[in-house]
């Protein structure tokens, strides 16, 4: 379906300039954190198991907490531009980096899993409804793709749960039993129908009003003229234009489906960067909270860039 | 062919193209001239079996090489369109797939087809760029079509539509959107074609000189049917039906008649869905008698090969009275 196209030179000098932007963003976020988090009263250590004050003390100074914050700053400045991002404050010796990198590995296949859901879908429903319109296919997806976004990811969540984990359960007898939680590859598909529906009927309510539009146009009746079957012209004639003005909302809905993460894998239990999140801040691990954040500007940038550096190749008048 | 096309909607059924009947012979070159929202371009897309939702093609056979293409099965329609018949349209700016390079929506043609197999039709689109006069086809054959000239981009549908050899191809305004120079050599183009590979052309146009210039016969259609048909030359030199003698009037012509003044057709082209009775022409025709309002004159033959619509015919009118009308 997408014919090669040769990289240009302006597109590696557009990458390039992006990936320094991004590393840019994402240093000023956690900056932005780190000073904010730093301000807060009482500290890490200030919980209902109080420690002694000499333990306190040694921790305080174990994490450099005793110093004032610009000089922790810059300590800190210093761990990140070698990818350190420091050490746990609930698990003394846990160091951040490698834990949040093996939790953003789980994110991302999550997060990728909820984008072919979404793209998948949604493009499928949005041509279906787009060639059979005004009739009951069209009107079925249309209301589908209305109640799909009116509900809100945790509530399709707690939906999904009941029906699969509960619900397959008692109507089998047992003898389909789905799990919630991580590591096999079959609780990839809830929670990632879960994140992806909401944004998969906004695809499918583009897709058709796309599709419609280009179904149009003269180089589809082309299309047809020259004996083409209806599966060349409507996918490969009429659906690649149509994804144009599609792939222009990808961008905020790669970052929707990241935060949405946040919630999705907290209920669902998945050792991912958004369950990080929650219990970072609930257990006072600013830095964690810091390195999170980071991490999440930086994962949001490099949504943005692929779904940019996609756009040459769906069209070719577009050039950077 | 005997050929009716409808519209319906709501508000009740529009007869675009009404009872239009015309043979070809393989290699003719054949005008269609008239206004907008004459049928000329739904005459064309009847013949390929297109006509875009609502319409339908509600009477009538439409026979190519002996097949009747309205009763065709769907895969055998597949293989008529672009196959037999191919069409080229009025905007070459719009009618390329903007995302696709034009080499492969030529060899594309030649892939849905079975005349050629998968390696010919790649060896075929740099010789068919050739074919139409694009300069280096190898390098442009690569190229999107927003990187080609309005000449070049009509060109390389010209390409494209020859490239399964049909035996007849549509031309359905192919130099309006174009300037006149470009106008020029697309109808050159065209008529080389004809002459060398006896690809047969339907040229449809509302201009009387790129019609003249390239067919030799012509058909005359205003709302929905056919008013005037004949060899070219004779039907322009002498135009028996009122609508085509106001039509060449409304033309500046280099060679001839230089003191006379260029008329306008008075009034607008009828309403399809609200038709006048007898002769369609008769409100806005300078020549018409009491018969022409209440009763549609037949398609007669006047002179040789020529026919026409008409219970006047412009023999009849004085060179006065035709004189007055200027």
């Amino acid at each position: 379906m997408f014919p090669r196209r040769e990289v240009t030179r302006g597109t590696l000098v557009y990458a390039f300039q992006r990936l320094v932007l991004i590393s840019f963003t994402a240093v000023v976020v956690s900056s932005i954190v780190f000073i904010g988090v730093h301000q807060l009263p009482g500290n890490a250590f200030a919980s209902e198991h109080r420690a002694t004050a000499g333990t306190e003390a040694a921790l305080l100074h174990h994490y450099h907490l005793d110093l004032p914050w610009p000089q922790q700053y810059v300590l800190w400045l210093e761990g990140l531009a070698h990818g350190d991002l420091g050490e746990s404050l609930v698990n003394l010796g846990t160091q951040i980096t490698p834990l949040l990198l093996r939790e953003v590995k789980v994110s991302v296949t999550l997060g990728l899993a909820a984008v072919l859901v979404t793209i998948g879908v949604g493009m499928s429903l949005g041509v279906l409804a787009a060639i059979r319109q005004n009739t009951w296919v069209d009107y079925t997806a249309s209301t589908a793709a209305v109640i799909g976004y009116s509900v809100p990811s945790f509530v399709w969540a707690f939906l999904l749960i009941l029906l699969t984990v509960s619900g397959f359960y008692a109507w089998t007898g047992g003898a389909i039993y789905e799990d919630i939680g991580w590591g096999k590859i079959e609780q990839i598909p809830v929670p990632a129908l879960a994140l992806g529906l909401p944004y998969a009927a906004i695809v499918a309510r583009l897709t058709r009003a796309s599709m419609l539009e280009v179904i149009r146009q003269d180089y589809v009746r082309t299309a047809w003229a020259k004996g083409l079957s209806a599966r060349v012209v409507i996918l490969r004639h009429a659906l690649r234009n149509a994804l144009i003005p599609v792939a222009t909302i990808l961008g905020p809905l790669v970052t929707g489906i990241i935060t949405g993460s946040v919630v999705i894998e907290y209920l669902f239990g998945i050792p991912g960067l958004g369950q990080e999140f929650v219990t970072s801040i609930l257990s006072r691990d600013y830095n964690i909270v810091i390195g999170v954040f980071t991490f999440y500007a930086a994962l949001v940038g490099l949504a943005n860039l692929t779904v940019d550096l996609l756009y040459p190749l769906l069209d070719p008048r577009i050039r950077y | 062919m005997n050929l009716t096309t409808e519209f319906g909607n709501a508000a009740g059924t529009v007869r675009a193209v009404d009872g239009i009947s015309f043979e070809m012979d393989p290699g003719e070159t054949l005008g269609i001239v008239g206004e907008s929202g004459s049928g000329k371009s739904m005459t064309a897309l009847s013949i390929l079996n297109l006509v875009p939702e609502p319409g339908r093609i509600s009477g009538g056979q439409i026979l190519v090489n002996n097949q009747d293409v309205v009763s065709m099965t769907s895969s055998e329609l597949l293989e008529y369109r672009g196959g037999d018949v191919a069409m080229i349209f009025q905007d070459p700016m719009t009618s390329l797939n903007p995302v696709l390079r034009v080499g492969f929506q030529i060899e594309e043609a030649m892939r849905a087809h079975s005349r050629f197999d998968k390696r010919q039709a790649k060896e075929r689109v740099i010789p068919l760029l050739q074919r139409v006069r694009i300069p280096s086809p190898q390098q442009r054959a690569k190229d999107y079509p927003h990187q080609f000239s309005g000449g070049m981009r009509q060109r390389a549908m010209i390409a494209m539509g020859l490239a399964n050899e049909p035996s007849l191809l549509i031309a359905d305004e192919p130099t309006t959107a174009l300037d006149v120079t470009v106008q020029a050599q697309i109808l050159e183009l065209l008529k080389d074609l004809n002459r060398e590979l006896g690809t047969a052309i339907i040229l449809i146009s509302h201009n009387v000189a790129v019609i003249s210039s390239l067919c030799t016969r012509v058909m005359v259609m205003y709302a929905g049917r056919v008013v005037e048909s004949g060899p070219t030359r004779q039907v322009f030199d002498h135009p028996e039906h009122p609508y085509t003698w106001s039509l060449l009037r409304s033309v500046p012509r280099v060679d001839e008649r230089r003191h006379e003044r260029l008329i306008s057709i008075e009034g607008m082209p009828p309403d399809l869905s609200r038709l006048p009775s007898g002769c369609k022409f008769h409100p806005r025709c300078h020549f018409k008698v009491d018969r022409c309002s209440h009763e549609e004159p037949p398609l007669a033959e006047v002179a040789a090969e020529q026919e026409a619509r008409c219970w006047v015919l412009m023999r009849n009118v004085s060179s006065q009275a035709q004189a007055l009308k200027t």
